[in-house]
């Protein structure tokens, strides 16, 4: 399951919204204008700390959520690898994790609910200007919820496979996983009609 | 209801309304005038239950015929509906549409034009003794949970019908009896679809679906036990022979 929000209360929760959102941002700014490895290991090593001081349960979720960079790293350090362009190698490696786990970070210790009022607020001039903002937020919190119900979705399709062929489901699963997902879709059209559409 | 509520409200009423899918009529020429508290739907599965709960609902339109609800196209006029009617689906995972409890709380009440949702949706959890529930993920609710979620939201919105698909299909015995106390005590009118004779007993009236149309409408005690002995009958019928009795 996918909870993004961390349960474990960190004094990051107490931070506005924007306001890590904006340092974020700094942040990120900062990470690509450095082109040496050494000062990012160093930001990378601070983070691992900031981690460790919120606590044990936060820095593996962390951890754990970085996982998905391993095949993009492996691809880097093969080319680097290859090139023999180590340094260059280090510094695209170093500033993807430690923007990833930023923005990771800043996931994991602010209420959804409260990520979505910052939105409002940043996309309020856009209102202004006639766009539909509150359908973008809308959309947001629909992607938030139904990646979980999904992700179940797929691992019942996966199950009910397994539970009656020999071999493993791989790609198979892929058209029922998508018909799934239209007849969520269709689920959840219908739902948001019941009480008064998307408007 | 009394005075100008009890002339606003003229119930649900259908004329001639019928449904066909792709060439496959589901509903067949319905005329019901539905203004009693507690009305129940029985029928097999297959007999239309479902559908006649989402034409009601003016979740989908009638091929031919008419729906009203207190005069007004539930299709059509969706935000006067927010008001008139909430509609409890089987499966609350394809109700709820919010990652956590809170939101999907004020979701309809935003909806409804209150400014102040959030805060009422809290209130509300507090009222309930469940204040802590605000702000947790939805994916963390038990299913009785979720159910207990998505009437709460409905009933936040206050509509003066609230139709039910199956509230008991999924929930063990302690819950299902918790929900049937909650539902009793509720002022509103409850049109109940289910397959099980039990759950619709207390109703003041009893409609028979087969085959898209209604075979019996009348109290309980007229309709439920003509349908339990069809039942049984339909059950010997397709009983395997082989299986010793």
């Amino acid at each position: 399951m996918l909870t993004l929000t961390s349960p474990v209360e960190t004094p990051l929760h107490r931070w506005p919204a924007g306001l890590k959102l904006a340092l974020l941002c700094a942040a990120t700014v900062l990470l690509f204008r450095l082109t040496t490895p050494l000062p990012l290991a160093a930001i990378a090593t601070a983070l691992a700390a900031l981690h460790l001081l919120l606590g044990r349960s936060i820095a593996a979720t962390a951890l754990r959520q970085l996982r998905p960079l391993w095949p993009f790293l492996a691809l880097l350090a093969l080319w680097h690898g290859l090139t023999g362009d180590l340094a260059q190698g280090a510094t695209i490696a170093l500033r993807l994790i430690t923007a990833m786990a930023l923005a990771n970070l800043v996931t994991m210790t602010t209420r959804l609910s409260d990520m979505l009022a910052a939105l409002d607020r940043l996309t309020a001039p856009l209102a202004r200007a006639g766009l539909p903002t509150r359908r973008l937020t809308l959309a947001l919190a629909l992607a938030l919820r139904f990646i979980p119900v999904l992700s179940d979705r797929i691992d019942t399709i996966r199950a009910a496979w397994t539970a009656r062929s020999p071999r493993r489901p791989g790609w198979r699963i892929l058209i029922p996983a998508a018909l799934a997902a239209l007849d969520e879709a269709d689920h959840v059209a219908e739902s948001l009609r019941a009480r008064g559409g998307a408007g | 209801m009394t005075g100008a509520f009890a002339q606003m409200d003229q119930g649900i009423v259908l004329r001639g309304a019928s449904l066909v899918i792709r060439g496959t009529p589901i509903l067949s020429d319905l005329t019901l005038a539905l203004t009693e508290p507690r009305i129940g739907i029985v029928g097999q599965n297959g007999s239309g239950k479902t559908t006649l709960l989402r034409l009601m609902a003016g979740l989908v339109a009638p091929s031919s015929g008419s729906v009203m609800v207190d005069g007004i196209d539930p299709a059509r006029d969706r935000k006067g509906m927010l008001s008139r009617l909430g509609i409890l689906f089987q499966n609350p995972d394809q109700q709820i549409l919010f990652p956590t409890v809170a939101e999907e709380l004020a979701f309809g009440l935003r909806q409804q034009g209150h400014r102040d949702a959030e805060t009422r949706a809290r209130a509300a959890l507090a009222a309930e003794g469940r204040a802590d529930w605000a702000d947790l993920p939805v994916s963390t609710l038990s299913q009785g949970q979720r159910q207990w979620l998505c009437l709460q939201a409905i009933l936040l919105m206050a509509p003066r019908t609230i139709l039910l698909d199956e509230p008991f299909a999924a929930l063990d015995l302690p819950t299902a009896a918790r929900l049937t106390r909650r539902l009793a005590t509720l002022p509103q009118r409850l049109i109940t679809i289910s397959h099980n004779p039990a759950a619709v007993a207390t109703c003041d009236r009893i409609l028979w679906l087969d085959s898209g149309r209604i075979r019996a409408d009348g109290p309980p005690g007229a309709v439920l036990p003509a349908f339990t002995a069809e039942m049984a009958r339909l059950g010997e019928a397709d009983a395997d022979p082989h299986l010793p009795r």
